[in-house]
């Protein structure tokens, strides 16, 4: 890790490597944080459109994938891999040998799976953070305080994300969207019979991200599923406060549990909850790290 | 001997008929259907000389879900039923990206699959690219089709059409999937389509305003080479074009189908008898469905859930419509139903009257 760099502001320096919709509006978020400091965007090619938009935010760009990472004079802190999941094993191999600490989010499977209300310490020990998916993100907070307090069957996980949210390199890796989710949701849950499905909606407006969750269980009843999911969404609304419930039902045996994610972002919409639950989640993460990393390089320099 | 719907013979232009009972009347039996059905009505539709049947779960491959409902038999067993039955005809599946994925697709082509549809909705043929493209590399016959289709203009339908082709589809085109088009929004969309791409153009028809036939004559004149349709119209909510009507009408007006009437009518009466309680009917909800251009196949939760919550079911199509729900979303059903029941406690008087032209 390059200690000059945070000598130089008194935060980690973080680049956002890909510019597409999550990578922009991840940089954007970066800005306002207090213990982060986005130097770089990266995008592969200089027609980005993102690139120009990362730039208009006043945000240093570059060209050249992972290369230009490489090529830094100082190692980032921190990178954010927003590019997809088949290029983040090889962004990993070249930038793990930095120090650099990674926050992969696309669903690549490669690092390990964080959801900041469930796992978020584990960012302190691993190099390379896998951020799941949105659905992942929204979901398992909750599935994961309902298997804590009762004996599941079976889960299913249905998003439905507004098609002008969702980029291409997501249109591209739709099964590794599902086989990751699937496999975290199994993973934080203990639930084997796990089932993820993902939508693209055409509709104008664009819809709100949504992320309906069915689980059965025979011990399931409506107060206590209730109460569950009530205290497991607060922590999520303390980063993403555009996170509500908006139906918790339970039939006989069966939970249906919805939650809709508004962004309380200013620079993507309002319906694009999928990016923001992300990046917000994303971000977390890295401050936790960057709070343990700053305060030990505190107490070292006093 | 092969009896022709029609006697004539001569230069008659053909028309690829292809049937969905199998897969898409799964959604009006609760994707229940068991191996003797599948098995039956396979044999008797491949003796008429039907050139493909699709068979699997209502919404695809690896569709078998609580959003969609849980198949009684998984994927494999469908497949290889129906492929045992089809000495001849050829055997077609559907998958949606997102509810199946490429394992799902090795899966199908090790039962020996003829021909795969994937489908996406409207304004999404990117999400069938990778898709589309493990098809031709593994040398599958792949087409690409678009749900919900009412949802985007005839211009948008033949661009997104032209990508799908791109991207390795062999066949392109359109599922009214609420049974919402009248004839003349048919004959626009595929000629826009016919116009644009050089490859098959395909229509699948549901019978909400009872135009599913009317529809598909409109398909073809308009350039299609490709229609679905369902023995008896077995199908999501109020039915799919009907098969044994639509294939006697299409050899009428002078187009060749290939297909053994008496082995035609013959198929729709097992599939009378053996696959269905009752053929699906245009019923109140079948209607509204149609109109408020909501999926056909949400209509058995939209029917439980209103009776569970209390509700006017024809109120929560007509909401679902205004939230324009996609196939995939039967999870907005509760929350519309529970917005509705709200409203009606709190005094609003639920069900207000609607002039029947609306939407």
């Amino acid at each position: 890790m390059s200690s000059t760099a945070r000598e130089r502001s008194g935060r980690l320096s973080a680049a956002v490597l890909g510019a597409g919709l999550i990578g922009v509006d991840l940089a954007a978020k970066i800005m306002r944080s207090r213990s982060l400091d986005c130097r770089l965007v990266v995008a592969r090619h200089d027609d980005t459109p993102g690139l120009r938009h990362a730039a208009g935010l006043g945000l240093p760009t570059a060209t050249g994938g992972v290369q230009s990472l490489v090529d830094a004079p100082d190692p980032f802190d921190v990178v954010f891999d927003a590019t997809n999941a088949v290029s983040h094993a090889e962004n990993a191999e070249r930038l793990k040998p930095l120090g650099t600490m990674l926050i992969d989010l696309t669903p690549s499977k490669v690092g390990r799976m964080v959801v900041p209300t469930v796992n978020g310490t584990d960012a302190l020990n691993h190099g390379d953070i896998n951020m799941i998916s949105c659905g992942g993100q929204a979901s398992i907070p909750i599935l994961h305080a309902i298997a804590r307090q009762h004996r599941i069957d079976y889960v299913e996980v249905v998003t439905t994300a507004a098609s002008p949210s969702v980029g291409r390199s997501t249109r591209l890796n739709l099964d590794e969207y599902i086989e990751t989710t699937q496999d975290a949701v199994r993973d934080f849950t203990g639930v084997k019979d796990v089932k993820a499905i993902l939508n693209v909606s055409p509709a104008r407006p664009p819809a709100t991200f949504r992320v309906a969750m069915s689980v059965l269980g025979e011990e399931l009843t409506a107060e206590s599923v209730r109460a569950v999911v009530a205290t497991a969404t607060e922590p999520v609304r303390a980063f993403a406060s555009g996170f509500e419930v908006t139906a918790c039902v339970v039939d006989d045996g069966k939970a249906l549990i919805a939650i809709e994610v508004t962004s309380s972002g200013d620079r993507i919409p309002r319906y694009a909850g999928n990016l923001d639950i992300i990046n917000s989640a994303a971000l977390h993460v890295a401050e936790l790290y960057a709070a343990t990393h700053l305060s030990t390089a505190d107490a070292v320099m006093s | 001997m092969i009896r022709t719907a029609d006697g004539e013979s001569g230069e008659r232009k053909p028309v690829l008929v292809h049937d969905p009972t199998l897969r898409d009347g799964h959604h009006a039996v609760r994707h229940n259907l068991g191996p003797d059905q599948l098995r039956r009505y396979a044999a008797a539709a491949d003796a008429a000389g039907i050139p493909v049947v699709e068979v699997g779960h209502g919404n695809g491959l690896g569709a078998s879900s609580l959003q969609a409902g849980q198949a009684r038999l998984d994927d494999d067993e469908m497949l290889s039923v129906v492929r045992e039955a089809l000495p001849n005809s050829r055997m077609g599946v559907f998958m949606i990206p997102g509810w199946g994925t490429v394992q799902d697709l090795k899966k199908a082509i090790a039962h020996g699959v003829d021909v795969v549809r994937i489908g996406t909705h409207c304004t999404e043929g990117d999400l069938a690219e990778r898709h589309l493209g493990f098809l031709r590399d593994a040398g599958v016959e792949a087409h690409g089709v678009l749900l919900m289709s009412h949802m985007a203009s005839p211009q948008r339908l033949a661009e997104e059409c032209a990508r799908l082709v791109e991207y390795g589809a062999s066949g392109v085109g359109i599922l009214d999937s609420s049974g919402h088009f009248l004839p003349a929004d048919v004959a626009e969309r595929i000629g826009a389509i016919c116009h644009t791409v050089g490859v098959p153009v395909m229509f699948h028809g549901h019978n909400n305003l009872g135009m599913a036939v009317a529809n598909s004559v409109a398909a073809v004149e308009a350039g299609a080479g490709i229609v679905d349709a369902c023995a008896r119209g077995f199908g999501a909510g109020a039915g799919n074009t009907q098969l044994e009507v639509l294939v006697p009408v299409l050899e009428r007006m002078g187009f060749a189908t290939g297909i053994d009437l008496y082995g035609l009518l013959d198929a729709a009466d097992i599939a009378g008898r053996e696959l269905m309680p009752a053929p699906p009917t245009i019923d109140s909800v079948g209607v509204v469905s149609g109109l408020s251009g909501v999926f056909s196949g949400f209509k058995n939760r939209v029917l439980d859930i209103s009776r569970r919550e209390g509700i006017d079911p024809r109120d929560v199509f007509f909401e679902l419509g205004e939230r324009q729900a996609v196939a995939g979303q039967e999870d907005l059903i509760v929350d519309v139903a529970l917005a509705l029941r709200e409203e009606a406690h709190s005094g609003r008087p639920a069900g207000e009257s609607r002039p029947s032209d609306q939407v």
